[in-house]
């Protein structure tokens, strides 16, 4: 099971799309935004080039999550390949603990490298414990849309799944204020925000970077959306490979 | 104990009837096919022996138990149709990757040796033909040293060469004991690789024997000869002869062996024979007589 993780980790590390996407693009525009408002601070005094870190980070998150789970799993339900692996030992329940866990390790490079880019480009700096608890929060924080990801990948085709991926992603990422600023947002626009687990994942970062510690709404907002989503996925990839 | 048992076996999809009431027992060891026509309930009984099907009715047993505990176990190998693989990994990373999800699998190596991959081994499999693709299905199949092998025609993509060298390997690895089941509707395929053909119509079993049984069994060859005003009696003992028939002098044998009744006929009679001719079943005679749609 290592080695099939192991696998699909470097399977994903050759996948262009996911590179460029995933990894390429959230520092791109962190650099972009950065060296325009980053010597900007917030109401709180914190540094735009620490909340834009964390925005870009989100982001690089939520679309890694995203895309290493909804596309190529829905590519190796139809193709065969899951039928390849259902018929040696391997559980199938170890098939769907594996893709969640190879996934949770592919949101590691984009969180990084924003960080190290924030850090050498912006001079951003922070006590290690507080990057430790931001790194850490913004981590496990993409379980809910991984488990979105996985939901999809078990329900659609390839080719429903891509596009359904997609939207999801761009809607959680401009809803959640990973793209512009929650504070620009009509009361409208923020009351939908306030729903999303997207909003909530990047306010955990952002309240860790604040030096405010975690918010107990956010981390409950998410932790509920990956319970629900979590559920969903569980739920779909029992029928996606029921044997009838 | 056998190694595969159908034990009156159906499996409905809706109204539609696959496999209907089939019954079949494979002994460990030997190389079957499972011949039939498109539709006839192949793949069906393939995906039911792996357990990736459940029987409507009617029990599948591996080894005396439930398919799944056999693949649980790594008993089973299997290339199925229409599979894919990952195209960002190498030929080498995905053989690798299937082996070690089994417990006592072949070495690396053997298994690139076996399916002729060698040379392959560092290629992407979205760089691969459809014939090189095949192999590397055919190592994922075998990777884990299954007991019993499950192949669902597999020569589909191959060329004339490719196949030649496909049958070569499936009967390396078959020599070890171990036992194989082919599905196929290329009579030639059922004809030359396996020790037993099994054909299936519409979900039912038609025949089942070695492939000289089953040209015997629809009725074999016929042998003609002039007789002439000679004796015909003891014609219906000679060995293979299933019926006779005189007309004008013309005598029309039925034969499930005619080697053996033209021996018997030149050899054990003191006839004078004259203008043999020898026609009808072969095995795709018998194929399209036994898979025929009834009228």
């Amino acid at each position: 099971m290592l080695y099939y993780a192991r696998t699909e980790t470097l399977r994903m590390l050759r996948n262009r799309r996911y590179l460029i996407f995933v990894v390429a693009f959230p520092v791109l525009l962190y650099l972009i935004n950065a060296n325009i408002y980053g010597e900007q601070t917030d109401a709180g005094g914190v540094s735009y080039a620490v909340i834009l870190m964390v925005s870009m980070a989100a982001y690089g998150g939520l679309a890694s999550s995203m895309m290493s789970s909804a596309v190529p799993w829905a590519t190796e339900r139809q193709s065969g390949w899951l039928r390849q692996l259902q018929i040696t030992p391997l559980p199938g329940w170890a098939i769907i603990v594996t893709k969640l866990a190879t996934a949770l390790l592919l949101v590691l490079p984009s969180l990084l490298l924003v960080s190290v880019v924030a850090i050498v480009q912006q001079g951003v700096s922070m006590p290690p414990a507080r990057w430790a608890g931001l790194l850490l929060a913004m981590w496990l924080g993409t379980i809910p849309f991984i488990a979105l990801g996985l939901a999809i990948g078990s329900a659609l085709s390839p080719d429903a799944a891509q596009p359904a991926a997609m939207i999801c992603m761009f809607a959680l990422a401009i809803a959640g204020g990973l793209w512009f600023p929650p504070e620009i947002f009509g009361t409208t626009m923020k009351a939908v925000a306030e729903v999303t687990p997207s909003y909530h994942y990047a306010a955990l970062g952002w309240s860790v970077a604040g030096g405010h510690g975690l918010g107990l709404a956010d981390v409950l907002v998410v932790a509920a959306w990956g319970v629900v989503l979590g559920l969903a996925a569980a739920f779909l990839y029992r029928r996606a490979t029921v044997r009838a | 104990m056998n190694a595969i048992t159908f034990d009156h076996v159906s499996k409905h999809y809706g109204d539609v009837l696959a496999v209907d009431d089939l019954s079949l027992a494979i002994e460990p060891g030997s190389t079957v096919a499972l011949l039939g026509p498109n539709g006839a309930g192949k793949s069906t009984s393939i995906n039911l022996l792996l357990g990736l099907l459940r029987p409507s009715s009617g029990q599948v047993t591996v080894h005396g138990r439930a398919p799944d505990a056999a693949v649980r176990d790594g008993e089973m190998g299997a290339m199925l149709q229409h599979g894919t693989l990952i195209p960002e990994l190498t030929v080498k990373e995905l053989v690798d990757l299937v082996r070690r999800l089994y417990p006592r699998p072949l070495p690396l190596d053997d298994i690139l040796r076996l399916a002729d991959l060698t040379e392959l081994a560092g290629r992407r499999a979205n760089k691969l033909s459809g014939g090189q693709s095949q192999r590397v299905r055919f190592a994922l199949a075998v990777a884990g040293a299954p007991k019993i092998l499950l192949l669902d025609e597999p020569t589909a993509a191959m060329d004339v060469e490719s196949r030649l060298r496909f049958w070569a390997a499936m009967h390396d690895y078959a020599a070890g004991g171990r036992t194989v089941l082919f599905a196929t509707h290329y009579l030639e395929e059922a004809d030359a690789h396996a020790d037993r053909v099994v054909v299936i119509a519409r979900g039912r079993l038609a025949a089942d024997g070695t492939a000289a049984e089953i040209k015997a069994g629809a009725g074999g060859q016929i042998v003609r000869f002039a007789l002439g005003s000679q004796p015909a009696a003891g014609l219906d003992r000679l060995p293979g002869v299933t019926s006779v028939e005189i007309a004008d002098g013309e005598v029309t044998l039925h034969t499930g062996d005619p080697d053996a009744t033209l021996n018997g006929l030149y050899r054990g009679t003191t006839l004078d024979v004259r203008h043999v001719r020898l026609s009808g079943a072969d095995l795709e005679a018998a194929f399209l007589a036994l898979t025929r749609e009834p009228s």
